[in-house]
C-alpha cells in the first residue's frame, strides 16, 4: 500500500556539445569565434563590443548550415546567401542582434534525462520611425529553423 | 560545451547538499537519491520535502529566464504534488505543506531565480531553491502512481 513517484532528474548532467558555434565579426576586421584554440570564449567578449559588430553568425560543426545576421544592412543569410526573405527592404536605425540558446530539459523517472533540446533564437531588433521592431530565427539543432518569437 | 547544469538536493538540519543528484525519488525519508522500495509513502501521507535548485558551472555569460513545471504524467485520484519557488532553506519535512500545486503548463514568467535573487545568473553558482513534495489521502488508490514528466527551461547566452 504505498505511493511513490519516481523522478530521476539528471545526475551529472552535463552540457551536451552545441551543435551550433557563434562567430563575430568586427568593423575593424578582427573575428572573434566561440572557439578558439580549444579554448571556449564568453559571448560576454561580443556584448562588450556590440556598437562594432558588424556580423554574427551561427555554424554547425561541418560547416554546411550557417545563419549569419548582418547588422549594417538589417538582413539574415543563409550559407551566405540572402535566401531568408524575412522583411521588405527598407532602411534599419540602431540594428541590434539578438541570441540566445534556449535549453528545455524533460526528466521522467526511468530516464535520467528523457530529452535536452536546444533552440537556437537568433535575429535582430532595430527602429523605423521611432518604432522598434525585431525578428528572430527559431533553430534548432539539425538546423531547421522558423520565424517568430 | 557552455553551461554545464546539475540538479542539486539539500537535506538535514545542517543542509547537506548533493549536486548532480541522480534521482529525485519523493519517499518517507530526508535524502537524495532514496530508493523508494525502502522509503515508500504509504497512502495517506505525504513525502519528505524536497528542495531542489540547479547550478550552473563551465562557461558562459549569462543565465535567465529559468522556468520549472510538470509537463506530463497524470495524477492518480487523491493525489497532489505541491511546489514554492525562491524559497529559503528549511529542514525537509513530511508533514504536509500548504503549497500550491506544481504549475502543469509552462509559466508565463520565470519562476525561478538566481540564488541572490536576481533575474539572470552571471557567474558559476545556484539559483535559489524550489520546494516539492506529494502529497496523498486516503482516498489515493493502491500502488505506484504514474510517472510525470517535469520540465526546466532556460536561456542561455
Amino acid at each position: 500500500m504505498s505511493n511513490t513517484i519516481d523522478l530521476n532528474l539528471s545526475g551529472g548532467n552535463t552540457m551536451k556539445p552545441l551543435a551550433f558555434s557563434w562567430k563575430a565579426f568586427f568593423v575593424d576586421g578582427s573575428i572573434i569565434e566561440q572557439y578558439e584554440n580549444g579554448i571556449e570564449n564568453k559571448f560576454q567578449l561580443v556584448k562588450d563590443k556590440f556598437d562594432q559588430l558588424v556580423r554574427f553568425s551561427l555554424v554547425n560543426k561541418d560547416y554546411s548550415k550557417c545563419f549569419t545576421v548582418d547588422l549594417k544592412n538589417g538582413f539574415i543569410l543563409y550559407n551566405n546567401y540572402r535566401d531568408i526573405k524575412l522583411t521588405k527592404v527598407e532602411y534599419k536605425e540602431n540594428i541590434r542582434l539578438i541570441f540566445f540558446r534556449r535549453h528545455t530539459v524533460e526528466m521522467t523517472e526511468q530516464m535520467i534525462e528523457k530529452s535536452h533540446k536546444i533552440i537556437y533564437f537568433l535575429g535582430l531588433q532595430w527602429i523605423v520611425n521611432n518604432q522598434n521592431h525585431s525578428i528572430i530565427l527559431q533553430i534548432n539543432e539539425n538546423g531547421d529553423f522558423i520565424i517568430g518569437n | 560545451m557552455a553551461a554545464t547544469h546539475q540538479f542539486s538536493e539539500s537535506n538535514g538540519a545542517g543542509e547537506t547538499v548533493t549536486d548532480g543528484i541522480s534521482n529525485a525519488n519523493f519517499g518517507n525519508n530526508d535524502s537524495p537519491n532514496l530508493n523508494t522500495t525502502t522509503y515508500p509513502i504509504t497512502r495517506g501521507n505525504a513525502s519528505f520535502e524536497k528542495y531542489h535548485r540547479s547550478k550552473f558551472s563551465g562557461t558562459f555569460t549569462e543565465i535567465s529566464n529559468i522556468k520549472f513545471w510538470k509537463s506530463a504524467g497524470a495524477y492518480v485520484t487523491g493525489e497532489s504534488c505541491k511546489a514554492a519557488f525562491d524559497v529559503a532553506y528549511a529542514q525537509p519535512s513530511q508533514t504536509p505543506n500548504a503549497d500550491s500545486d506544481v504549475p502543469v503548463a509552462e509559466p508565463g514568467t520565470h519562476n525561478v531565480h538566481a540564488a541572490d535573487g536576481s533575474d539572470t545568473i552571471v557567474a558559476p553558482g545556484y539559483t535559489k531553491y524550489w520546494r516539492l513534495q506529494l502529497q496523498t489521502t486516503d482516498s489515493t488508490p493502491a500502488g505506484a502512481v504514474n510517472t510525470k514528466t517535469f520540465t526546466l527551461q532556460y536561456d542561455e547566452v
